[in-house]
């Protein structure tokens, strides 16, 4: 019951206007990524902002962006 | 001109290489997904809550296309401008407190072009971003909800880039001023916010404000026209923004380029 | 004719003058040296003779010939010098060159034949931020160089370099007078002795010697004599203390060194000394001062 239901809630998502945000907001995050791992110069620990980028959707890769990538 | 270029063309590289004109473009783009789609669905969201009482659903009617516009603008005007604020706080500030800024200021370079040439940057990749995001609401809007005149649109769009030339040129005068990046940010959200809050509060006091700019916005979307001291507000702000690039360079150029010898 | 003079130039800090009437003349063609312990004020003098900070009061004047913004004739290597780390080494350099004033395929052509003069040919295409403190004084100098100026000014430019480092950009530099007026700080008599003409030695903002360095170190040798013995001459050299051709004395236990007027005089009559002769003599040697035991002595 539970299942089927879950399953209608997901064919009810448009995911044709969804999927463009997916989309994007997973490129922020692989810029992100490659970046702060590549930079590699960041204020605080570098691991941290690498969890930050993968696990907080679309502020992380914004809050690396602006605070954590010392840009000199 | 020549030097001119060369200046500006280090700003854009630097920018290319610390991923600015690629980030912010599409975070811009991003919200100016999501404003159009959360509205579309709004009803249905609400809907789905389920504990409404019946018929409540009637008080929600899918808002039109200029109010979607509207409403992408106002998410643009918090998330947007905190975001740009917030990635430009270092504008001048940044290689002054690096020192970077010394050799090329003991450089034949004229103190305006240094301080023009970052404004004009950051400016353009600010109106860039903005209108990209704005292009792609402007797509989902017209797909999802309806259509509203180009001319309407474009007339309001260009009234919006006056206000975003105003915050760039306050954030310039401040970043100036002020030795601490943190002071810049705040300074610039609240002027802005102020002005934006006291515009909404009291618009027949703030006629002339730069902050009535973006209810004019709002204004163009739906009526395509001027509204009432539509002219005062541009003028005033154009003015404003003169006055503060002027101002800067002046400011600029009696600053001490190195204070501290160590 | 001076490339620069100034009259009384001065610069306050919160009420001390950290450069204090200053009057210097840098002479075209010559390399000068501006001499001084840390906090003399050197780099403050440099700043204002660049225009990075402003003066506080006195004159800077720059010679006729050389109009209009004078940064255009002037490269500059700060104390610790600052670069953008996300460039290369080779497009600062280039850049800097646009800056001051020469087409980018000009540019583009000196950077090659700098960078291999200064050594960085093999890392000119690394990013700044991965270079070391010595990498990045010696990119400081190519970026100082690429507009030709008439005058170039460094700011300490060996201070931060290794015994090799320091070897090759002294070498460097000599190389160099040849064909721009260079204007140097450091606080190593040493290396101002080995590439320059002129020096001012200055002291808590002010200049307290000036002129040619072949003439101050005629005019400041004197001849000296050192002594040791095997016996303790502490009590023996107080008997020279009332002598008139005597300038300074200082006994250590078996060892005496004495600075005298006349050298002739001094050693017909301390060789002749039988007091002397008694302590047993293990050595006696005559030289010359030099312009280090001056510069101990007046920036004491
Ligand atoms: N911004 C400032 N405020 C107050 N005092 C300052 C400031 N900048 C420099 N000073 C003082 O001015 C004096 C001269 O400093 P300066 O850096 O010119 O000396 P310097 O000869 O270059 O020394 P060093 O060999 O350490 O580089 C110092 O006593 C320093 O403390
Ligand atoms: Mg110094």
């Amino acid at each position: 019951m539970k299942v089927e239901s879950f399953i209608n809630d997901l064919q009810s998502v448009p995911w044709s206007l969804v999927a463009p945000i997916i989309i994007l907001s997973f490129i922020l995050m692989v810029i992100a990524f490659i970046d702060c791992f590549k930079h590699g110069r960041t204020n605080g620990p570098q691991w941290v902002w690498i969890l930050v980028i993968v696990f907080i959707n679309i502020a992380g890769p914004i809050a690396y962006f602006i605070f954590g990538r010392r840009n000199d | 001109m020549r030097l001119w270029l060369i200046l500006f063309k280090k700003e854009f590289k630097e920018s290319l290489r610390n991923f600015k004109w690629l980030w912010i473009p599409l975070v811009l783009i991003l919200l100016g997904i999501m404003q159009p789609v959360t509205s579309y669905f709004l009803p249905d969201i609400l809907e789905s809550f389920g504990d409404l009482p019946e018929g409540a659903i009637l008080n929600f009617p899918v808002p039109t296309a200029a109010q979607v516009l509207a409403e992408t603008i106002g998410q643009f005007n918090q998330i947007g401008v905190l975001i740009i604020v917030l990635a430009f706080m270092g504008i001048i500030t940044g290689e002054r407190n690096k020192g970077t800024n010394v050799m090329v200021l003991v450089k034949p370079v004229p103190f305006s072009t240094y301080i023009t040439t970052k404004w004009v940057h950051m400016s353009l990749l600010m109106i860039s971003a903005f209108l990209l995001g704005f292009l792609i609401a402007l797509y989902y809007t017209f797909e999802l909800i309806g259509t509203v005149p180009m001319s309407h649109v474009f007339k309001g769009m260009l009234v919006y880039c006056l206000w975003l030339l105003f915050i760039t040129s306050i954030l310039l005068l401040f970043s100036v001023l002020f030795n601490s990046t943190a002071a810049v940010a705040a300074l610039t959200l609240g002027t802005t916010i102020t002005l934006s809050l006291l515009s909404s509060l009291t618009p027949k006091l703030m006629a002339w404000s730069p902050g009535m700019l973006v209810s004019h916005t709002f204004r163009f979307f739906e009526t395509g026209s001027a509204g009432d001291g539509f002219w005062l507000a541009a003028i005033i702000t154009a003015v404003i923004i003169f006055i503060s690039l002027v101002a800067s360079t002046y400011i600029f150029k009696n600053k001490e380029v190195v204070s501290h010898t160590t | 004719m001076s490339l620069i003079l100034t009259e009384a130039l001065t610069k306050t800090f919160n009420g001390t003058n950290a450069v204090d009437q200053i009057d210097l003349s840098i002479k075209e063609g010559v390399c000068t040296a501006l001499l001084g312990p840390n906090g003399a004020g050197k780099t403050t003098t440099l700043n204002m003779l660049t225009g990075l900070m402003k003066k506080s009061s006195g004159n800077i004047i720059f010679d006729k010939r050389y109009s209009g913004d004078r940064r255009k004739y002037i490269g500059y290597l700060p104390q610790y010098p600052k670069f953008y780390s996300w460039m290369t080494g080779e497009e600062y350099v280039i850049y800097s060159g646009q800056l001051g004033g020469i087409s980018k395929q000009e540019a583009i052509k000196k950077t090659d034949d700098l960078l291999a003069m200064v050594g960085l040919s093999d890392d000119k295409r690394k990013k700044i931020a991965g270079y070391s403190g010595g990498m990045k004084q010696r990119l400081g100098i190519a970026q100082a160089l690429i507009h030709d100026p008439k005058l170039l000014i460094l700011d300490e430019p060996v201070s931060a370099l290794d015994p090799i480092g320091r070897r090759e950009v002294l070498e460097l530099m000599k190389t160099l007078k040849k064909k721009t007026s260079i204007l140097f700080s450091t606080h190593v008599l040493h290396d101002a002795e080995e590439v320059c003409e002129d020096i001012f030695i200055i002291k808590k903002g002010k200049v307290v010697v000036e002129g040619n360095l072949g003439e101050l170190q005629k005019k400041y040798q004197k001849p000296t004599i050192y002594i040791e013995t095997e016996e303790p001459l502490e009590s023996w050299s107080q008997s020279l203390k009332d002598i008139e051709w005597l300038r300074h004395i200082e006994a250590d236990n078996t060892k005496l060194t004495i600075t005298v007027e006349n050298i002739d005089v001094a050693r017909e009559y301390i060789l002749n000394n039988t007091g002397l002769r008694n302590l047993n003599i293990k050595s006696f040697q005559v030289a010359k001062t030099t312009l280090e035991d001056l510069f101990m002595e007046v920036t004491k």
